[in-house]
C-alpha cells in the first residue's frame, strides 16, 4: 500500500467520524435531546481516535498513529459496551431516541469495533509503513477531513459548554445550563 | 464543566497534530485519554437509578 493510498483511507476515515458527530448532533438539535455524560464521553473518544488519522495525513502512514487510534477505540468500547449494559434489562426504554433500531451508544459500540478491525487490517495489509520525518503538502479531500473533523469538536466543545455550563453534567440533562433564563 | 474540558483538550492535541511537533502530539495524547479513562471510572462509580 503506498502513501496516497493510505491518506485517501485515512482522510476517509476522518470523515467517517465526522459523520458519527453529525449524526450525534442532528439527534441533539432536531429532537431536543442533550447528551448525557457517557454519550459526551462517546463523542470525547471519537475526537481522540481522530488524532491518529492526523497525523498519518500530516507525516505519513505510520503503526504508531494507528496505535494511537485503537487505544482510543479500545476505550470508546468499553464506555459504549457500559452505557449498553446499563440499559440491557427488560422493559428498559435505553436513552434517547433510536435510529434504525438501535440507540446512539449501540452505533457507537458498533463504529468503535468496527474502528479496531479496519485499522488492524490496514496495519494487516501495509507492513513497510514509511517513516517520515517531515510534513507533506496535503490535498484538498483529506485536509478537508481534517479541518471537518477540528470544527465538529470545536462545536461539541460550545454546546458541552452550553449544556452544562461550568458545574458538573447533570446525569439526565434536559435543558441547556448556560440558555437558562435568568430570574 | 469536564466534558468541555475534555473537548478543548482534544482540540490542542488535534492542533498539535496538525502543526506542531509529533512527540509532544503524542504525550498530550496519552494525557487526554487517561483523563478520559478517569472520567469514565468517575462516572462508573456513579449510583444506579435502575428502571424496573
Amino acid at each position: 500500500m503506498n502513501r496516497s493510498i493510505g491518506v485517501t483511507l485515512n482522510a476517509l476515515g476522518l470523515y467517517g467520524i465526522a459523520l458519527v458527530l453529525v449524526a450525534a448532533f442532528a439527534g441533539q438539535i432536531l429532537l431536543n435531546e442533550l447528551p448525557c455524560p457517557l454519550c459526551l464521553l462517546q463523542r470525547v473518544l471519537f475526537s481522540l481516535l481522530a488524532i491518529g488519522p492526523i497525523l498519518n495525513i500530516r507525516l505519513g502512514p505510520r503503526p504508531s498513529h494507528y496505535a494511537l487510534s485503537l487505544l482510543a477505540a479500545v476505550v470508546g468500547a468499553t464506555v459504549s459496551a457500559r452505557q449498553i449494559l446499563l440499559h440491557i434489562m427488560p422493559r428498559d426504554p435505553g436513552y434517547g431516541s433510536a435510529l434504525l433500531g438501535y440507540h446512539y451508544y449501540t452505533w457507537a459500540f458498533i463504529g468503535f469495533a468496527g474502528a479496531i478491525i479496519l485499522i488492524s487490517i490496514v496495519l494487516l495489509l501495509d507492513d513497510r509503513q514509511r517513516d517520515d520525518k517531515v510534513a507533506t503538502p496535503v490535498g484538498l479531500f483529506a485536509g478537508g477531513a481534517v479541518w471537518l473533523v477540528i470544527g465538529l469538536t470545536a462545536i461539541n466543545a460550545v454546546s458541552t459548554l452550553l449544556e452544562c455550563g461550568y458545574a458538573a453534567c447533570p446525569d439526565n440533562p434536559t435543558f441547556y445550563e448556560l440558555l437558562r433564563p435568568i430570574r | 464543566m469536564e466534558f468541555t474540558v475534555l473537548f478543548l483538550s482534544v482540540l490542542v492535541v488535534m492542533a498539535v497534530s496538525w502543526w506542531g511537533s509529533r512527540r509532544l502530539a503524542l504525550a498530550l495524547f496519552s494525557i487526554v485519554l487517561a483523563a478520559s479513562v478517569a472520567t469514565y471510572l468517575h462516572h462508573a462509580t456513579d449510583t444506579l437509578n435502575l428502571s424496573f
